[in-house]
């Protein structure tokens, strides 16, 4: 992925340097060089066991850019783009502390006057707080934590008191309890044992999930957590299968996941298992692997996508653009960028200057039709539609076994309440 | 599930981790034994050889868990893999030893085991960067076997990951008791001025001896891939971080110690999961520890090398 990024960058180069030599020649090179130009940042784990899905990530944005540009810009401003890597070596997957770091150097170049991103909400919350002092508004296709926008933790994410955080899927506040909800009304169950991986959104889903099973009468037959660098969980599948409770959550990301599933198809194969969006897309589909990641509930934060008649042109030029299929969350990303977008276009319009503080109040004024419909923010800048989707991985004999889009059974929205 | 058969399977799986902990530590205890040097690249070098493994089982035609061998040919292509694992991580490691290190040797101070860790993480970035992050679906051609025991379940992979534990710490500590070049070592282990006098080739030995401890990494990590059917660039890290402190626990540069502080790390572990709660596995493993070198500052078996002075 990062070679064929720089071939291409390669290419675009060339490519650009042809077109301004032939400009020149023409002599309307003076237009050129005009046109002014805002910056914006991405900020994902592009390294790790986060990559596959921050790259889909990564897409989405730079096709509403690409398209953007090549419509000569919005509002006058051609748009260009400063990536940050927040994933680490050491860590093996995102990295707060790398997040922190790339936040102080975003807020550091008066050019950027937006950020697209973090993929994870580890990352969100070490992001806020810097954002926050800068004004710089950011806005995130897959974060989840609802503690990042939660007025009642305003003072340690967003200090300076504006929204800066803003999400075009909605909360774990909704993801974990809908999926208890999931759990009661349809699949019957009566006692869960829950996991999670101990990161900030592994966690808080996984107690999000939790106090909504207890209100529906589940019994919780342990809370335990695991570590995602651990290579062995087979001591804590053991103990669940010994509790046997009806079901299993796991709330976390890919790292764990990828071995949990693995050994718990070895230890409890009949058990039915679920996750959050932790456990969506192709970093964990495609490390589990059939047949072991058969069975397995997931959800999303929002609106299934990949097969909707409105994102049918998004996804062709995706998967013609970079070989590879989208997930919900690239059309999430695709829908995030379109809203910075938005806002930069209309503080042009107005006659404004493109600053991060105009371009963060239009952007919670954001009123805007994108291929999940209407997108327009609360407040504390999460998204006002609470649908939650419900996927189980099941494999389809007429699709190719890594086929992540068929693969991965669309089940229906999980239950409000 | 009775309780008795869960405490039962909780030692099958702890005795499992042990052995693979057992097999990683001993040939880290075996450098430190010799030149009391702390090699931290050892956990690099195993999962390495985990990549290198499925190389060649790859290459050998087997992708993913879907073709099952039985009998012969399976122990005949696992023996391949496991030879040619060994061998590849041995000159590995060999080379670390001539091009990393041989220069160091005798350097004062802490300069070689900075530039083993250096190694390491030149090993980590490689594989990083050239077979990317995700974690790899492992190749494994051994027939879903298992054994019941009550509800306990036992595994061939289980079976096989002690057998080759077993195997390979025999062969080891004949060849260090009862061959020439294993007294060599013990004899360079012991004052390494006094067997270089008595004509020992003090540069040959080390060399062995890393060749040695990296060909039982290497095969630490294709047993590793077997048992969990994944691996990844990072397993190194925790693995190795348990590793060390099994060689710690049984008392550094001791073999049997190594092999007996893998063991009761791996029993730890599982036992504290089931009765205590998983997350406070490192708090007790470190807990448990500390209180050992308190009380016996040498490890539980001590130091087989008298220490310079």
């Amino acid at each position: 992925m990062k070679q064929s990024k720089h071939t291409r960058r390669f290419f675009n180069l060339v490519a650009f340097a042809g077109v301004v030599a032939l400009a020149g020649a023409g002599g309307i090179v003076a237009a050129q060089a005009q046109q002014k130009a805002v910056k914006l940042g991405i900020t994902l784990p592009l390294t790790g066991a986060d990559a596959d899905d921050a790259g889909k990530i990564q897409h989405g944005f730079q096709i509403a850019i690409d398209e953007a540009n090549a419509k000569g810009g919005v509002g006058g401003y051609k748009i260009e783009v400063v990536t940050y890597d927040s994933g680490t070596a050491t860590a093996g997957q995102y990295d707060p502390a790398q997040a922190a770091t790339n936040t102080k150097k975003l807020i550091s170049d008066p050019m950027i006057v937006a950020n697209l991103g973090p993929e994870m909400s580890g990352e969100g919350k070490a992001m806020t707080p810097i954002l926050s002092e800068a004004d710089l508004a950011t806005i995130t296709p897959s974060s989840t934590n609802p503690d990042i926008t939660s007025p009642a933790m305003a003072a340690q994410f967003k200090p300076k008191g504006r929204a800066i955080y803003f999400r075009t899927v909605t909360t774990d506040a909704f993801q974990g309890p809908n999926m208890a909800n999931f759990y009661t009304q349809t699949l019957k169950v009566k006692s869960v044992y829950v996991l999670d991986d101990s990161g900030a959104y592994g966690v808080g889903i996984a107690d999000a999930f939790q106090k909504r099973a207890e209100a529906n009468g589940i019994k919780i037959l342990g809370r335990d957590q695991l570590n995602p660098k651990e290579a062995d969980y087979t001591t804590i599948l053991t103990k669940i299968k010994g509790l046997n409770p009806d079901a299993l959550y796991y709330g976390g990301v890919a790292q764990a996941g990828v071995k949990l599933a693995k050994q718990a198809y070895d230890v409890i194969p009949k058990m039915p298992k679920g996750g959050g969006d932790g456990i969506q897309g192709g970093s964990f589909f495609t490390g589990v692997g059939f047949p072991a990641v058969e069975g397995w509930y997931s959800t999303n934060a929002g609106p299934h996508l990949t097969e909707d008649p409105a994102a049918v042109a998004f996804v062709k030029t995706f998967t013609e653009k970079y070989k590879t299929q989208p997930t919900d969350y690239s059309i999430t990303a695709y829908d995030a960028a379109l809203v910075v977008l938005d806002a930069i276009r209309r503080v042009a319009e107005s006659g404004k200057p493109v600053t991060r503080t105009s371009v963060r109040d239009a952007m919670q004024t954001t009123n805007l039709k994108t291929l999940q419909g209407e997108i327009s923010f609360d407040e504390n800048g999460d998204i006002k539609d609470h649908t939650v989707s419900v996927f189980q991985y099941k494999r389809d004999a007429k699709y190719p076994a890594d086929d992540y889009t068929h693969q991965n059974a669309y089940i229906g929205t999980a239950p409000q309440s | 599930m009775s309780s008795w058969d869960i405490l039962l399977q909780q030692i099958i799986n702890g005795v499992s981790l042990g052995a693979m902990y057992s097999l990683l530590a001993l040939g880290f205890t075996m450098v430190y034994g010799i030149i009391e040097l702390i090699n931290f690249a050892h956990f690099n070098v195993f999962m390495v050889g985990s990549f290198i493994a499925l190389w060649m089982m790859q290459a050998l035609g087997f992708v993913g868990q879907a073709e099952v061998l039985y009998g012969l040919p399976l122990v005949g292509v696992l023996l391949l893999v496991l030879v040619g694992t060994m061998l590849c991580t041995g000159a590995i490691g060999a080379f670390i030893e001539r091009y990393g290190l041989r220069a160091l040797r005798g350097a004062s101070g802490t300069a070689p085991m900075i530039t083993t860790i250096g190694i390491s993480y030149i090993l980590f970035n490689l594989v990083l960067l050239s077979v990317g992050a995700e974690s790899k679906n492992y190749a494994n051609p051994m027939p879903p076997l298992r054994w019941e025991i009550g509800e306990a379940v036992l595994r061939l992979r289980e079976v096989l990951l002690w057998s080759v534990s077993i195997l390979l710490m025999f062969a080891l500590h004949y060849f260090v008791r009862r061959t020439k070049m294993g007294k060599a070592m013990q004899a360079t282990a012991q004052d390494q001025e006094a067997a270089r006098m008595m004509g020992v080739d003090v540069d040959r030995v080390v060399l062995i001896t890393f060749f040695l401890g990296s060909a039982l990494a290497g095969a630490a990590g294709f047993i590793f891939g077997l048992y969990y059917n994944y691996t990844s660039f990072i397993i190194g890290y925790t693995a190795g971080l348990r590793a060390f402190t099994a060689a710690v626990l049984g008392g550094i540069g001791n073999l049997p110690g190594a092999m007996l502080g893998g063991l009761l790390i791996g029993l730890i572990e599982s036992l504290g999961g089931q009765y205590l709660q998983v997350r406070w596995t490192d708090v007790i493993i470190f807990s448990i520890l500390v209180m050992v070198l308190v009380f016996r500052p040498t490890g539980l078996l001590g130091r087989a090398v008298p220490t310079k002075s």
